[in-house]
């Protein structure tokens, strides 16, 4: 048999095929929960995703981190059973159960195959109807919170993200705190705190996502509305509109963390950015962050990385709160290029609007739009993004429209959109590396310099350290 | 449950292996490719060889220009990237259909054609973005050198396994371009090479697709070395302690196991042990020393199935803080070997089963984990329907057996231990 011969010419890319976002059949449940279900033939893992509003601003100052803590609880004991019936009945059944917490409030997820969604749903109104808080388990929960704090502050990007809190928001901002807590806070975390934060807890402005095959699933919504939808705690009303989060002052500035020792220097910056309900359209962002901070080929790391070689990559995002939100760079460089890059970095995000390409602009315009059909086919995937919207007042058309906005988008309003951000109050900039890397950042003349001190956690059961 | 998924193979006559899995779910196809290359496959003084080329792969083949790859297939809708592991390299795409051609057509041409473009050039950068790899992924973190030292501590010196993946940054610097070139023309060929398609494409059509683009590339790999010889468990425990200083955010315990390498039937029994000792909520570990007398933060456990003879078990526990590291090892050991005494509760069996069935669904539910999972049963156990066998393999384990292997592979005497602490041990 011949071997064909090599194919010398490039193939040509025709036009991508039509896709829409799945659309979600919506009803209200009987309880007020907004309740989307979305089948997704041969997805036989299902995906299931409740967010009830239980806003961490509303936390008692002091007492930050007690939304993520209540909800990690929520399964470590009810009224019938304990931690360990509770945790045999999720093995027996390949359930995986999952809590956390945001901005906004609560959130729950649940990965169950069809046929044991019925268990799973009864599973979740039971630990959210009638927990315990039981002094152990919390008081377990409570270490294991403190022990990931440590392990966070530990590491070097987690350390820098620290730091950017304390300096980018203002004096008493709930967003300077991480949604977690502080060590200090988390200490103070009581079963009695969790109970009156579960308290707070009811349907009304939650909504609940079911999605994946549901060939096997008789009637699912009347299944949510019998479960989740019959859960009628005492609680009040949903509680108040969205806040936006206070900058500091004196935010343009920056932040040398001396970590001695350290073979590399983590680089972090933010400044303001829009909300995903920015005029622009939120596609157009993360177009800009396609093209900026989102591949080796992007504008910092063709520069940073592809050339010079000072790091395996650095990023740009921007990270979207209820009102208003950041741009954020970040990645870690060679020690000893700690000043080039870092005035490398902030000679490319400092390009003008008019100086992007028509056809970066639309290359990374279409990664956003064409890549969406693969990001969006499992079922986990589709309930993410419906509850994240969802549970940020917009509608699930909003992914069909975002991508409507990109494949159109124009250079002009990409370039005004990166203008608004460049335009607008300056960088924060946290340094963290060996003190002999960074020292030379002061010299730089890149703004108001200060040194931070040791993070302040509270105090721990630690031996003595050789340094300390 | 036994799945069906659509799944088709062929053999073309250079020897590269094709699988198709066909799914219309969504208008784009993953690409995965598996490479019979890892870090096993390096000479001594010649490490992180294997992972370099993950990184070279992007730079330019003879008629796709340097960053060329990713850029073009990111600017039409895809996604790529590309793994180094002990045993194999993996790259990967997810493209739209439309774009299936021109991906294609540029995988094929580095696999066959990357050497006109190789230039010191490009060795000199990307070296330097691995050292950066190197220091953000494993030198800058804690506990990040555990696995390359449990892999000194577990495999003997010489053992293709007692070198990590990223390999030594001084054989690194000291690999010429000759040097390069010599290992992309031993190992990359198509008869070390397993490509998968999932998604929107039919068989016959996948199969014609590669036949065009990768039909003409010839083959001058070196035959694949032979396989080393199943290592017996540790004939005696070894214990390292790493000092870590008042930085370490925690004092950490790694157990690690010699086990029956991947494709042994003994392998999946261990695998299912260390799920009932330390991965799942309910496993003993969990219960009694997480929840029960809570001298643990944290634990976990995993079995990283290898090809060459031999894999490694893992258990991995974080000790809360003022209790006494020793104190934990010999509560460790204690119930490793009350489960190889007495093998596993019912409970744990069915707990293992469950959990197995739900995780081996999700991840075929992605076309680019199902396309993973086929290269690897093709490459691993020449057969892509052991990802549709599966869940029945883990079912069909008894309880006898999972017993009988833990009480071979997973008792305290053959058990490395690595304890990274606080200070030095007095």
């Amino acid at each position: 048999m011949t071997r064909p011969a090599r194919v010398r010419r490039r193939p040509g890319v025709g036009e991508p095929a039509l896709w829409r976002f799945p659309e979600p059949v919506r009803t209200r449940l009987p309880n007020g929960l907004d309740a989307l279900v979305v089948d997704l033939p041969g997805q036989h893992v299902l995906s299931l995703r409740v967010a009830l509003p239980a806003p961490i601003s509303g936390e008692p100052p002091g007492l930050e981190g007690s939304t993520l803590m209540m909800a990690r609880c929520l399964d470590e004991g009810t009224g019938s059973r304990s931690a360990t019936e509770l945790a045999e009945l999720a093995e027996l059944h390949g359930i995986a159960l999952g809590a956390g917490a945001g901005e906004h409030g609560l959130h729950l997820g649940v990965e169950v195959t069809g046929r044991h969604l019925g268990t799973a749903l009864d599973l979740l109104v039971e630990c959210l109807d009638e927990p315990t808080f039981p002094e152990a388990e919390v008081a377990r929960q409570v270490r294991h919170r403190l022990t990931d704090i440590a392990h966070e502050l530990a590491d070097p990007t987690g350390r820098a993200h620290h730091e950017l809190r304390q300096a980018y928001y203002a004096s008493g901002d709930r967003a300077r705190v991480p949604v977690g807590g502080s060590s200090w806070s988390v200490d103070a975390l009581t079963p009695d705190v969790l109970r009156a934060r579960h308290g707070m807890l009811g349907p009304r402005g939650g909504v609940v996502v079911l999605a994946g095959d549901l060939s096997t699933v008789q009637d699912p919504v009347r299944l949510l509305s019998s479960t989740l939808g019959s859960w009628e705690p005492s609680g009040p009303d949903a509680p108040g509109g969205p806040r936006r989060a206070e900058r500091a002052p004196d935010a343009d500035q920056v932040v040398l963390v001396p970590r001695p020792g350290a073979g590399q220097t983590e680089l972090l910056l933010a400044r303001p950015g829009p909300d995903r309900r920015t005029p622009h359209g939120w596609g157009t962002y993360q177009a800009l962050s396609m093209l900026f901070g989102g591949a080796p080929h992007a504008r910092l790391d063709r520069v940073l990385r592809e050339q010079r070689g000072w790091t395996y990559g650095m990023r740009l995002g921007f990270r979207p709160r209820q009102v208003g939100g950041r741009c954020v760079v970040g990645g870690a460089v060679r020690a000893d290029a700690t000043r080039p890059a870092l005035e490398e970095t902030l000679r490319i995000l400092d390009t003008p609007g008019e100086s992007l390409e028509e056809h970066e602009v639309r290359e990374a315009a279409d990664f956003v739009a064409m890549t969406a059909p693969a990001r969006y086919l499992t079922a986990d995937s589709v309930a993410d993004e419906l509850v994240s919207l969802v549970g940020d007042g917009l509608g699930p058309e909003t992914v069909t429209r975002t991508l409507q906005q990109v494949h159109d988008l124009p250079r002009g309003r990409a370039a005004q959109a990166w203008d608004e951000v460049r335009s607008g109050p300056g960088w924060t900039v946290v340094v963290v590396g060996d003190p002999d890397a960074i020292a030379p950042v002061a010299q730089a003349g890149v703004g108001r310099v200060r040194t931070a001190g040791p993070p302040q956690v509270s105090p721990r059961l630690r031996p003595p350290g050789p340094a300390s | 449950m036994t799945l069906d998924l659509p799944v088709a193979r062929r053999t073309l006559a250079n020897g590269l292996q094709v699988v198709v899995s066909e799914d219309h779910a969504v208008p784009s196809v993953s690409i995965n490719l598996w490479v019979d290359v890892g870090s096993r496959h390096e000479e001594p003084g010649r490490t992180g060889l294997a992972h370099l080329f993950e990184h070279l792969m992007f730079q330019g083949s003879e008629m796709v220009g340097e960053g060329e790859h990713m850029a073009a297939l990111m600017a039409r809708g895809g996604r790529v990237n590309a793994t180094t592991s002990f045993d194999r390299t993996s790259y990967v795409a997810s493209v739209p259909r439309n774009a299936l051609e021109l991906a294609l057509w540029m995988e094929a041409d580095r696999q066959g054609h990357l050497l006109p473009a190789l230039t010191q050039a490009t060795l000199d950068n990307q070296r330097d973005v691995v050292v950066e790899e190197k220091r953000q992924r494993y030198d800058s973190v804690p506990y990040g050198t555990a696995l390359s030292r449990l892999g000194e501590l577990v495999f003997p010196a010489g053992h293709p396994y007692h070198h990590p993946t990223i390999g030594s940054m001084a054989d690194l610097r000291a690999a010429t371009l000759d040097d390069v070139r010599a290992f992309y023309a031993g190992h990359y060929g198509p008869r070390t090479s397993v490509l998968s398609l999932v998604g929107d494409v039919e068989a016959e059509e996948g199969f014609d697709l590669v036949e065009t683009y990768f039909g003409h590339l010839e083959d001058a790999t070196r035959p694949r070395p032979p396989s080393s010889p199943p290592l017996p468990p540790l004939a005696a425990p070894v214990r390292e302690v790493v000092v870590g200083g008042p930085e370490l955010p925690s004092e950490r315990i790694f157990l690690a196991a010699r086990l029956p390498g991947v494709t042994d039937p003994d392998f999946l029994p261990c695998a299912m042990a260390l799920d009932a000792l330390a991965s799942s909520s309910i496993s003993r570990v969990h219960e009694r020393l997480v929840r029960g007398a809570d001298v643990l933060s944290g634990a976990s456990a995993s079995a990283l199935g290898l090809r060459d003879g031999t894999s490694l078990g893992l258990v991995v526990v974080d000790v809360t803080e003022g209790v006494d590291p020793r104190a934990v090892e010999a509560q460790l050991a204690d119930i490793l070997q009350d489960f190889a005494d007495r093998g596993p509760r019912p409970v744990e069996m069915e707990a293992s089963a469950a959990d197995t069935e739900r995780s081996w669904l999700e991840a075929l539910a992605g076309h680019d984990e199902r396309a993973d999972l086929l290269s690897r049963a093709t490459l691993l156990f020449d057969d892509p329907g052991q990802v549709d066998r599966y869940v029945d393999e883990v079912l069909a384990v008894t309880p006898e057996q999972v017993g009988g292997a833990a009480a071979r592979y997973l008792v305290p005497e053959a058990v490395a231990t690595l304890v990274y602490r606080w200070e030095e041990e007095v």
